[in-house]
């Protein structure tokens, strides 16, 4: 039995509100985030903290202690979106650390618009985007995501009967299948499918069209069915 | 005289995956479709697909940067114009 008939109704940060945003202002030149617009319905990812607006009020006043306080409550969310999206550990922990350090230079620019949380994840988001521009985005957009091989094409044998995933998948197997997505699939996927940022948002972070991002998720859910499918064949062989 | 006719396909399969993309992200656009009805694969394929997005949503940040980055940090703000930070905790 497959699971969940259920549509798919993306869980959505409160994220920014953008209007027309020149992609170098974005992409390139503004590491921090935009003003996200009034905090409402995703409080599941975004819960208060206790402590926290206080940390944030001393931190903006040079409360060294505060800002360790906000490293401390804030490390996983920010470290684990860079290791999603990267999928490699050293550049998670040294872009984790431009973000906090782009953080400690702004936070005096945070309104309180948003969730603190909301705010700082877009930071991050940016400061991983920055990085894979300066890389040439080879890793962001090419070959496979706009390029795709006719292996992502439709399929007629896709859906056999005795490999659905049907509840089947665990955390740690899910994670490593998204590490092996082709890094172009990964972004869309983790920025879609994890972290909730709308296609609007993503088409304009990655500076393509909606309808673009929208075919490379699929086609990293694909993927991803395609390597779940593989490995569940390979436990059932072993 | 009662004539017979075969159920009228609208859709083939590669012309539904086609389309795909757009229905996920369509309100309406899976429920009851009409392809569905008459095609398991590309039912199984849909439940597959929104298996894995709601599987996806309930990811959880769970990694830790090691300890060395707050240490970088740390040293990094202070070379910084503004707040001083203290040293290591003792």
């Amino acid at each position: 039995m497959s699971l969940t008939a259920q549509k798919m109704p993306n869980r959505r940060l409160e994220t920014p509100s953008h209007g027309t945003i020149a992609k170098e202002r974005f992409v390139l030149m503004n590491a921090g985030p935009t003003q996200p617009r009034p905090a409402n319905q995703h409080l599941r990812r975004n819960p208060p903290i206790a402590g926290e607006q206080e940390a944030i009020d001393n931190a903006r006043n040079g409360d060294a202690r505060a800002f360790e306080t906000l490293y401390a409550m804030h490390k996983r969310r920010v470290y684990s979106l860079c290791l999603r999206m990267l999928g490699n550990v050293a550049e998670a922990e040294d872009l984790t650390q431009e973000a906090f350090l782009q953080l400690y230079r702004k936070i005096g620019t945070f309104r309180g618009d948003s969730a603190f949380s909301t705010w700082l994840h877009r930071l991050a988001v940016n400061v991983v985007l920055m990085h894979l521009r300066r890389k040439g985005l080879p890793q962001v957009s090419l070959e496979e995501t706009l390029e795709p091989s006719q292996d992502d094409g439709p399929r007629k044998d896709i859906g056999a009967r005795d490999l659905t995933l049907s509840g089947s998948i665990d955390r740690v197997t899910l994670e490593r299948a998204i590490e092996n997505l082709p890094p172009g699939y990964r972004l869309v996927f983790v920025l879609h499918d994890v972290e909730g940022y709308e296609h609007n948002e993503i088409a304009e972070m990655l500076d393509c069209s909606i309808g673009n991002s929208k075919s490379q998720l699929h086609k990293a859910r694909m993927k991803l069915r395609d390597l779940l499918r593989t490995g569940q064949r390979k436990e059932q062989i072993a | 005289m009662i004539v017979l006719r075969a159920p009228e396909k609208t859709m083939t399969c590669a012309e539904f995956q086609e389309k795909l993309p757009e229905l996920f992200e369509s309100q309406a656009g899976l429920d009851g479709h009409d392809h569905l009805k008459s095609c398991e694969n590309c039912a199984a394929l849909v439940r597959d697909l929104e298996y894995i997005a709601s599987q996806a949503r309930l990811l959880l940040p769970i990694h830790d940067p090691g300890p060395a980055v707050w240490e970088n940090i740390q040293q990094a703000i202070r070379q910084e114009p503004g707040p001083a930070v203290p040293g290591p905790r003792k």
